[in-house]
């Protein structure tokens, strides 16, 4: 922990458990009054239990390595997130995914998520979905190789019963047909 | 995120998530987590800054070797280069997303929020 942490009480203003984490970084200082609200709302409401653990398998200089991003990414010869069905009713949020293959472009993708500016990914897709990085990271030999599929989810579930018992599985399943040893999550 | 990346190193994956918003992802509970102090909308940096990328990319990766138990927690020394001012009026014009308009118009609405009982 940093010099300087403050602590971080996650409860909500009407209740629930409480867990004091200490944190430096103040992830709500970048946006506005509701959406600190529906973050806040939304952390009260886990409860974590007991966390999974899987040691890597293997040095990471020999794991494949995968990507997940949840900024809405599609490709534009692929099905948009629904953002129509989100305007319709605000409590919901697109739980499907999207695979975007390596190689895949800012060029070939549109960024489908009402909560963040798109613009960034859109100009540099590395920015949501670091795929030229980690390929260069993997040229460089700290990691095996990119795995050729990488994956997309849009971020805003408040309800995530189909996001945990479609889509996460779907995506693991997928993982393992490609032999990937490791993933990392990109919330943006 | 959180509960998703649960499932995946449940299923016998290891994972680590790059978070701009550790607090709520630590709430979630998982395996391996590196928190930065960036703004949303662009958690690896700044559009076309491929060396501060890596390095972010780099740090995360660290931790699939480093971390030995769960909820392994760490806090990236990485610093975003401009104010928070600069960074949210980058932003400016976005409109708000649907349920932060209505919110600000119905505000009564949030204790919603921390019902758990989400209007389908």
């Amino acid at each position: 922990m940093l010099p300087g942490s403050e602590s971080w009480e996650g409860s909500g203003p009407i209740g629930g458990a409480s867990i004091a984490i200490a944190m430096a970084i103040d992830s709500y200082r970048y946006v506005d009054f509701a959406t600190r609200q529906i973050m806040k709302a939304w952390a009260a409401r886990q409860e974590p239990g007991v966390i999974p653990f899987t040691p890597l398998a293997k040095p990471l200089r020999e794991c494949t390595v995968a990507l997940l991003s949840s900024a809405g990414i599609a490709r534009n010869d692929d099905r948009p997130f629904d953002q129509d069905g989100e305007r319709q009713n605000p409590w919901w949020g697109d739980p499907s995914f999207r695979k975007i293959p390596l190689g895949t472009t800012e060029k070939d993708i549109r960024i489908y998520h009402l909560h963040i500016d798109p613009r960034f990914g859109e100009a540099d897709l590395d920015v949501v979905l670091p795929m030229r990085r980690l390929s260069e990271l993997a040229r460089e030999g700290m990691v095996g190789r990119p795995a050729p599929t990488h994956y997309s989810t849009m971020g805003y579930i408040l309800e995530p019963t189909e996001l945990v018992e479609k889509t996460a599985p779907a995506i693991a399943a997928s993982l393992h047909e490609e032999g990937v040893d490791a993933l990392v999550l990109v919330p943006v | 995120m959180g509960l998703v990346q649960r499932i995946i190193e449940a299923s016998g994956i290891s994972t680590v998530t790059l978070s701009w918003m550790p607090d709520l992802t630590r709430r979630v509970g998982v395996p391996r987590l590196a928190g930065i102090s960036y703004p949303l909308s662009r958690p690896l940096g700044r559009p076309g800054d491929a060396d501060g990328q890596r390095a972010v990319l780099r740090a995360t990766l660290g931790l699939l070797e480093g971390a030995t138990e769960p909820d392994t927690y760490v806090e990236l020394p990485f610093e975003w280069p401009e104010t928070v001012a600069q960074a949210r009026n980058a932003s400016k014009d976005v409109p708000p997303s649907p349920i932060a308009a209505l919110l600000v118009k119905q505000p009564w609405l949030i204790p919603k929020l921390y019902s758990g009982h989400i209007p389908s």
